[in-house]
């Protein structure tokens, strides 16, 4: 395991934006590596930064207003300060990007054989016939029937189970090492949602990819990564393997998170763990723990100073909590 | 929990049709079930099922092609003008999108007040007492917010300012579509207790319209399953989650994604995409992708029936004839 | 983009007021002195303005005619207060009768929908297809004896078709959303829907276009003096005036500055304050 190549490592990471109220610490302090052929989860509500900071290791804020510092080392290419030209370089065939709405990530009034066989054509620099049929092999390998016929349909024509296909098609048309998926299967139906996550599996397998899962829903990484990240207000605030998160989660926002959502193994009208209050104001971030105002856990020290992500103990977990749970309680109920 | 007295809901053979002619699209085709006083049910299923198109068709938002819908023994179909806008009191609903729910140039305590305003029932320091009250047991300050505008609040807050809206004339029955649906994890967790502690306070009873299966097990006393524009089973909440008597729950089920990295991940997923409800198949809806469809199922639809008490299944094979019929290994 | 919903997410504390700022007020308050002097030209201590002197024809700026005179000898500040009269009673004539029409029936379209709306949208949509300054000129010149309220009524109805697809189009905007079938599930009758959840949030709008409606009928004025449809001679408007400058600008430029400026100053204002309040609204429209 730890003979895997690594293939992306992120550093101290950070991305504020430039606001008419103030800058904005999206991001703060993020740290983490992923290796080939590895599936890791992202997971945060609203206002964590896991859209932000998956983005920023894509290389996709804009210059203006945005601060990046930090480093984000895909395969050797440094990130953060690259040029417009060489991120383009890499964008597609190093790495690539899933976006949550399928419908806005595809042009919509063009065929949707044309849109896969662009990067084919412009970046790979097949002919037309073998970019074409490359494009239909692909729509073959993301489980479009009829992938021959499909080729020349317009994205409107498809159902969004189908049209995130497509996206995942384009995604792997020039064979990338690293694919992020952002909320891939938010706002599709729970049956269609299992097949895109499957097929995101399938597909990791064949062409040996690592993927990033970021998403609110822990039920989509549960049991689909190995290793899971969770940020609250910008930060980590614990990581580690899946089965550890889970099973063994330290942080009380965790627990919180785990609790929190109804589970279908529970009986109806199980009392949910509600803590109170929500997400936190990034403009105005408390001193000390972000999470301190709505922890039932929380001391003096919390309020005053913020905890930095112990040292990896067994496995890579660690986490970033002054009262940590005890690791008997997080054995799930 | 349920008497064997009258329903306080009671709907039969619903149909929802959009579109003319050539172009007809049933949403709903052809529902019907109970309601008892006092209980959740629950109405889930995926996208383009129908069960909104259900939720609004009660509310005569969406006008109902045929069937019928008696609340409290009273015809609702029949019902317009004058005498409806007197029965909207009995019945309240609360939308998906809060932000969308609340007028934003309308100051919070005037929309909580709103429907008092409409019936013209109280007097001024009456509706003041009443309109805190509402907020306070919503978890909303009246003091510090009551004279904000409603467009300066966040979701999960929007939420309780519309369920305290909908609570002001004391409905007997809410309808609740994807109400938490667009709200973080934390915040849902929130709303969904509060919902719980509402709705024994003022004696509601709901119809909780959703597509998370978890969240709707979780709130309902019986879950009512759809599938394009029609009931496929109906039973206790425990019951129907444990032992699914209908194919198509069964998948629903085995996709519902657990938070548990030890939960089986189920081999056999639903394959294919949900037909066009413009051109539904003939017989049972369902077995273009069911399994264990055969010819009876295409030329026959299977129609609601008892497979056991108060557990009703729509199918020509529910899943527990099924297993009793399989050889000895 | 998704900056801002970052930023929205979390909003706890009351809004900041947005400041209309120094420049908004000025402009108010330049509207509102020619407003005060309109209304008030009789009893200001002004020149009359049809009194011609010929002995101080096209004379410059001076202490007793503040902006000079034109060629018939008349003072040109009266005149310009006097003028001021036309452009604020045709606008806000033709904007009453544009929106006391245009604005209802945009609202009862857009929430009634069905056969109502499509005929009324159609016959609106054919009107619009005209052009409304041909219209105008042509039943201006037909439409003898002129006279200030016939320019109003004319250019009034001529505009309804807009205001009412402007109207319409914002309604629709707020008609579908959940808060208006919220009231109606409440049990609210249709008038108290259009008037206490609609109207507060199509005011913006409407107030916006209004205040561009006036600026377009000023110019309007203008461009009807020009073609001599405007009020009749002797009675002052600043069309007219600037329409008598052009023949003898060489001799006299302050009758093409002045009525000019006055002009320009009027729709530069009713702009800007359209634009801020717009701006004002806007700030919370996003927040939505």
């Amino acid at each position: 395991m730890s003979d895997a190549t690594t293939l992306l490592v992120v550093k101290d990471l950070a991305t504020t934006f430039a606001t008419p109220q103030g800058p904005l610490p999206a991001v703060g302090g993020v740290s983490f590596t992923l290796n080939e052929n590895e599936t890791l989860g992202i997971v945060g509500e609203s206002g964590s930064g896991k859209t932000v900071l998956s983005r920023t290791i894509m290389g996709l804020q804009p210059r203006r207003n945005v601060e990046v510092s930090g480093s984000v080392l895909l395969n050797g290419f440094e990130v953060v300060g690259a040029s417009e030209q060489a991120k383009r370089a890499i964008w597609g065939l190093e790495v690539a990007m899933v976006f949550q709405d399928p419908m806005t990530s595809l042009n919509p009034v063009m065929r949707v054989g044309k849109q896969i066989d662009e990067i084919l054509r412009v970046r790979l620099g097949m002919d037309r016939h073998a970019a074409k049929a490359r494009a239909i092999e692909l729509l073959e390998l993301v489980g479009i029937p009829s992938p021959a016929e499909r080729y020349s349909v317009y994205p409107g024509e498809l159902s969004g189970g189908m049209r995130q296909r497509v996206v995942i098609a384009t995604a792997l048309a020039g064979s990338p090492k690293l694919l992020l998926a952002d909320e891939p299967t938010t706002g599709l139906d729970v049956t269609i949602q299992a097949q895109i996550l499957n097929l995101l599996q399938s597909v990791k397998d064949r062409m040996s990819m690592s993927v990033v899962l970021v998403t609110h829903d822990l039920g989509v990484v549960a049991t689909r990564t190995s290793r899971i990240i969770v940020m609250y207000a910008g930060r980590i605030v614990e990581m580690g393997s899946t089965r550890d998160v889970f099973a063994r989660h330290r942080m009380p926002y965790t627990r919180a998170l785990l609790e929190g959502s109804p589970k279908v193994s529970n009986p109806s009208h199980t009392r949910l763990l509600a803590i109170p209050g929500r997400p936190p104001n990034l403009l105005s971030l408390p001193r000390g723990c972000a999470f301190a105002p709505r922890c039932s856990f929380a001391t003096d020290i919390c309020r005053n100073e913020r905890p930095e992500l112990e040292p990896s103990l067994e496995d890579g977990h660690t986490f970033a909590c002054w009262n940590p749970l005890p690791v008997s309680q997080g054995v799930p109920a | 929990m349920s008497d064997t007295t009258q329903p306080l809901l009671r709907v039969r053979d619903l149909t929802v049709t959009f579109g003319a002619h050539r172009k007809k699209l049933s949403a709903v085709a052809g529902v019907s079930f109970d309601i008892y006083e006092g209980e959740t049910l629950g109405l889930v299923g995926e996208s383009g099922c129908g069960k909104s198109t259900t939720g609004r068709a009660l509310m005569r938002i969406v006008e109902p092609t045929s069937g019928s819908i008696e609340l409290e023994g009273v015809e609702l179909t029949t019902t317009s003008g004058k005498a409806l806008r007197n029965l909207r009191t009995r019945m309240q609903m609360i939308f998906q999108d809060p932000i969308s729910s609340l007028n934003p140039r309308r100051r919070v305590k005037d929309i909580v007040a709103e429907p008092l305003d409409c019936w013209k029932s109280v007097e001024s320091d009456e509706r003041t007492s009443l309109v805190n009250d509402l907020l306070n047991k919503v978890g909303i300050d009246p003091e510090i917010y009551g004279n904000r505008y409603a467009r300066q609040f966040s979701g999960g807050q929007c939420q309780r300012i519309s369920i305290a809206r909908s609570l002001a004339m004391r409905p007997k029955l809410l309808i609740c579509d994807e109400m938490v649906s667009a709200l973080d994890v934390s915040v849902q967790a929130q709303i969904l207790n509060l919902l719980e502690d509402l709705k024994i306070e003022y004696g509601l009873t709901l119809l909780f319209i959703a597509h998370d299966l978890a969240v709707v097990k979780n709130v309902s006393d019986r879950v009512a399953v759809m599938y394009l524009g029609k009931i496929c089973e109906i039973g206790p909440a425990d019951t129907l989650y444990d032992d699914p008597e209908h194919p198509y729950t069964k998948f629903l089920l085995g996709a519902a994604l657990e938070a548990d990295p030890d939960s089986p991940v189920h081999g056999e997923v639903l394959t294919g995409e949900p037909p066009s409800p413009m051109n539904p198949p003939s017989g049972c809806r369902f077995r273009t992708r069911c399994p264990n469809a055969t010819e009876k199922c295409a030329a026959e639809e299977p129609q609601l029936v008892d497979i056991a008490p108060g557990h009703q299944v729509a199918c020509h094979y529910p899943l527990s004839t099924l297993i009793r019929r399989e050889p000895a290994a | 983009m998704y900056v801002a919903e970052v930023v929205e997410e979390h909003h706890d504390r009351p809004e900041r007021k947005r400041r209309l700022g120094i420049l908004f007020w000025i402009c108010v308050g330049w509207i509102g002195l020619n407003i005060i002097g309109a209304i008030f030209a009789n009893v200001l201590p002004l020149e009359n303005p049809l009194f011609q002197n010929y002995t101080a024809v096209n004379a410059g700026p001076s202490l007793h005619h503040l902006f000079g005179t034109d060629d018939l000898g008349r003072d040109i500040f009266a005149r310009i207060v006097y003028g001021s009269r036309v452009s604020i009673e045709v606008s806000l004539g033709a904007m009453l009768i544009g929106f006391g029409l245009g604005a209802p029936l945009g609202m009862l379209a857009a929430y009634r929908r069905g056969k109502f709306d499509s005929i009324l949208t159609a016959v609106m949509y054919v009107f619009l297809a005209f052009p409304a300054i041909i219209a105008t000129i042509a039943v201006l010149s037909f439409w003898t004896p002129r006279s200030l309220l016939k320019i109003i009524i004319v250019v009034g109805i001529a505009s309804v078709p807009l205001v009412y697809r402007v109207i319409r189009s914002a309604t629709m905007n707020f008609a579908s959303r959940d808060f208006v079938i919220a009231a109606k599930v409440q049990g609210a009758t249709d008038r108290r829907i259009l008037v206490k959840e609609l109207l507060p949030n199509i005011a913006p709008v409407g107030v916006s276009f209004l205040l561009i409606g006036i600026a377009t009928v000023v110019t309007l004025e203008g461009a009807l003096a020009f073609l001599g449809l405007s009020v009749n001679p002797p009675t002052p408007s600043w069309g007219n005036m600037i329409n008598e400058s052009l023949s003898i600008l060489q001799v006299n430029p302050w009758l093409a500055i002045f009525p000019s400026l006055a002009m320009c100053l009027f729709l530069l204002s009713l702009n800007f304050i359209g634009d801020r309040l717009r701006a004002h609204f806007e700030v919370s429209e996003a927040k939505l």
